[in-house]
């Protein structure tokens, strides 16, 4: 995070994360094909090979309240190929929130484990945890045979703090609603710790009807917040 | 160890990156963008910096400024017009039009790059193709001149505002282009320094780690050579006591003793002798281990020593029925060793060869010389010596038993190392005796090597060095 008090600007990192063709660039693809021409730059693509992502993909977005701060998002992937452990620890550094795309498929199961396992590592080697971090799962290719079951993906997410969606990055489905729902979690955490809305009078509802609008998306906060699975009831904040 | 950071870290190149249109773009490639334009809209373009410094320029300078500068009564309107444009700072992508006094037109866009100013770029001076000069600028001083006026009026680049406008998004577009690949370039390289960096680093940490955990076993090596000194010294001790007392026993100095009891302290004292060789052996590797063994070289000559060998083991090879056999040149020269250690050696491989040739077969021990080129890997010396033979004493110890498979070969050396390390294995032995074998050898200034034994069986190779080469030292 970084913040410019004079020019009233805040620049938020997020990442994301994942075992390698889990659809972590397709997200972002579908994030800038989905956003307006005045919210988001080019999408930086850095380095490929065979559709693989070497260092990462950065897409640069620009949101707005009414009156205060105008938020600078810099939204990164990984690359997910094991070999590229010090990469990704590079890319990491610095992360306010870290979406953690899973492949939904049976037979990906383990590979997702290793790389969350691997992210804990890196996040320990950054001096983070994904304890404090704000940290949101995807289980993407929903539309593929042999996924593991909604009911058993929101049988999981009830028991776990971290909020759940499901995804089709390809045709655009659970992509917003992901991002939004890592960006609300992040917003919260970093206005808690640094108490943005007091200091600048930051609006969350403005903000957020600003993200919501330049993403095309028709729905409101509570609405997309609340498309996650397994929620354990809803938040004070969202049931308004 | 710590690694210097890169330039930026990634963080600095992405999150809060303030960059200056010097740092992205070449000045000299930007300039024949410039003057491609200018061909294509043919208005001078001036492109300046955030801090307002010029980047580069296509274009003459007005002609009618120019004019007007020599005149003390224009030159005030011509200083407001450059003022009016230097001042003027358009916002996004809306460009500003500018008309000065002089009747000059300008059109000033702003560059920017995510979303940060970068510079602006200044069109003009130009007039519409059929736009006249303004009334008041024939009377702006007493002595302007209507025909030069109307002369460097018609100097100035022409163009409608439509080109001017789509001038400026080819620009902003191209630039935008320019400065993307320049910052994805130079985040790309930046990435490449920092994930080598990384690299070198987690591969530092690692390195360490094995560096301390081989100090850690170099130590417990050590640790393990004193352990069998001490244990075997402390060992013979009290088995020299066991063996001088049987002997004194069989002797009858302590009285007599029946067949039966003769036959017992025999076997009492033979598996003594057995175990004081043993503990002799580890004693040995121990002190060839730490170099502590003292060897008396003489010149000595190989065939006495060959001949005693096939004599003390010639009743060993007779009960396996095994022919045992040792030829040689009796001209040979003598060798350079220690007759007692090097008799160990050959005592040892040649009870080895007996140990594992069946019933039928044969060992033959041959001695022969043999001209070896000095090894080329030393430093200095080598070079010059390259060529230069050096004499030494050749023994092969051939047999027609079960052979060495040639990926064992390199470890039979290995202390403690046995082929067939199986619970079940034929053959007795400690695993000691090779590696004994080797180090002597080493200690001679020797070579040894496995070959094979066409058609059956393995051959040692041993050579010995005849004379201390006085260069050598």
């Amino acid at each position: 995070m970084q913040l410019d008090f004079t020019a009233r600007e805040l620049t938020i990192k997020l990442v994301y994360y994942g075992p390698a063709l889990s659809g972590k660039t397709t997200n972002l693809q579908a994030l800038h094909a989905a956003s307006s021409p005045e919210a988001t730059g080019r999408l930086m693509t850095l380095e490929t090979r065979d559709d693989r992502t070497l260092f990462f993909d950065l897409l640069p977005l620009t949101f707005s309240s009414e009156k205060g701060l105008s938020v600078r998002l810099k939204v990164f992937t990984v690359p997910g190929q094991v070999i590229h452990a010090s990469t990704r620890r590079l890319v990491l550094q610095g992360a306010d929130g870290v979406v953690f795309v899973a492949d939904s498929r049976e037979a990906e199961t383990e590979h997702n484990a290793e790389s969350f396992r691997d992210l804990r590592e890196n996040l320990k080697q950054n001096g983070l945890s994904t304890k404090q971090l704000p940290l949101v799962l995807q289980f993407n290719k929903r539309d593929l045979p042999s996924v593991r079951t909604e009911a058993e993906l929101t049988d999981m997410a009830a028991q776990g703090k971290e909020p759940v969606y499901l995804a089709v990055a390809t045709k655009g489905h659970g992509v917003v609603d992901t991002f939004v729902g890592l960006l609300h979690l992040t917003w919260q955490t970093l206005d808690m710790r640094h108490g943005f809305t007091e200091k600048f009078g930051f609006e969350s509802s403005a903000f957020f009807a600003d993200v919501l609008g330049k993403l095309n998306d028709p729905r409101t906060l509570p609405e997309v917040l609340n498309s996650r699975v397994g929620r354990r009831g809803l938040r004070k904040e969202v049931a308004q | 160890m710590k690694s210097e950071r890169p330039l930026r870290s990634l963080d600095e190149l992405t999150l809060d990156s303030k960059f200056s249109i010097q740092e992205l773009i070449s000045r000299e490639s930007f300039d024949v963008l410039l003057r491609s334009m200018n061909e294509l809209f043919a208005v001078p373009i001036r492109v300046f910096a955030t801090d307002g410094a010029l980047f580069s320029e296509v274009g003459p300078a007005s002609p009618l400024q120019s004019y007007l500068g020599t005149l003390p009564g224009a030159r005030r309107s011509v200083r407001e017009t450059v003022e009016q444009v230097k001042s003027s700072t358009p916002q996004g992508d809306n460009d500003l039009r500018l008309q000065g006094e002089t009747g000059e037109r300008y059109t000033v866009i702003a560059l920017t790059y995510d979303g940060r100013p970068l510079g602006r770029a200044v069109v003009g001076p130009y007039v519409l193709p059929s736009e006249s000069m303004p009334q008041a600028l024939a009377q702006c001083d007493p002595l302007v001149s209507s025909d030069r006026l109307t002369q460097v009026w018609g100097e100035i680049s022409r163009s409608d505002e439509a080109s001017v406008a789509r001038l400026a998004r080819h620009l902003r577009s191209m630039l935008g282009l320019i400065l993307f690949s320049g910052h994805r370039a130079l985040l790309a390289s930046n990435m490449h320094i920092a994930s080598v960096q990384e690299s070198f680093r987690e591969l530092s940490e690692k390195s360490a780690t094995l560096q301390a955990a081989y100090e850690r076993l170099k130590e417990l090596d050590r640790l393990k050579s004193n352990f069998l000194a001490t244990v075997s010294h402390e060992l013979r001790t009290p088995l020299t006591s066991i063996i001088g007392y049987s002997e004194m026993l069989v002797a009858g100095i302590a009285g007599d003793i029946n067949e039966e009891q003769r036959d017992f302290i025999g076997t009492i004292h033979d598996k003594g002798e057995q175990l004081l060789e043993l503990i002799k052996g580890l004693l040995d590797l121990t002190k060839l281990e730490s170099g502590t063994l003292n060897l008396h070289k003489l010149d000595i000559p190989i065939l006495p020593i060959l001949k005693d060998i096939v004599h003390t083991l010639t009743p060993t090879a007779r009960n396996k029925g095994v022919i045992l056999s040792a030829t040689g040149d009796a001209g040979m020269p003598t060798l350079w060793g220690d007759a007692a250690r090097l008799r160990q050696v050959f005592l040892n491989l040649t009870e080895n060869a007996i140990k594992f040739t069946p019933a039928g077969g044969h060992v033959t021990l041959s001695a022969q010389i043999a001209h070896v080129e000095l090894p080329t890997d030393e430093e200095g010396p080598a070079i010059v010596l390259r060529g230069v033979k050096r004499p030494m004493i050749e023994v092969r110890v051939a047999d027609t038993g079960i052979g060495i498979p040639e990926s064992e070969r390199p470890r039979v050396f290995d202390a403690f190392y046995q082929v067939d390390s199986s619970s079940t294995r034929e053959q007795g032995g400690t695993g000691l005796g090779l590696s004994i074998v080797k180090r002597l050898v080493d200690a001679h200034d020797g070579t040894v090597e496995i070959g094979e034994n066409i058609p059956r069986g393995a051959v040692f190779v041993v050579r010995i060095p005849c004379k201390r080469l006085s260069f050598f030292g």
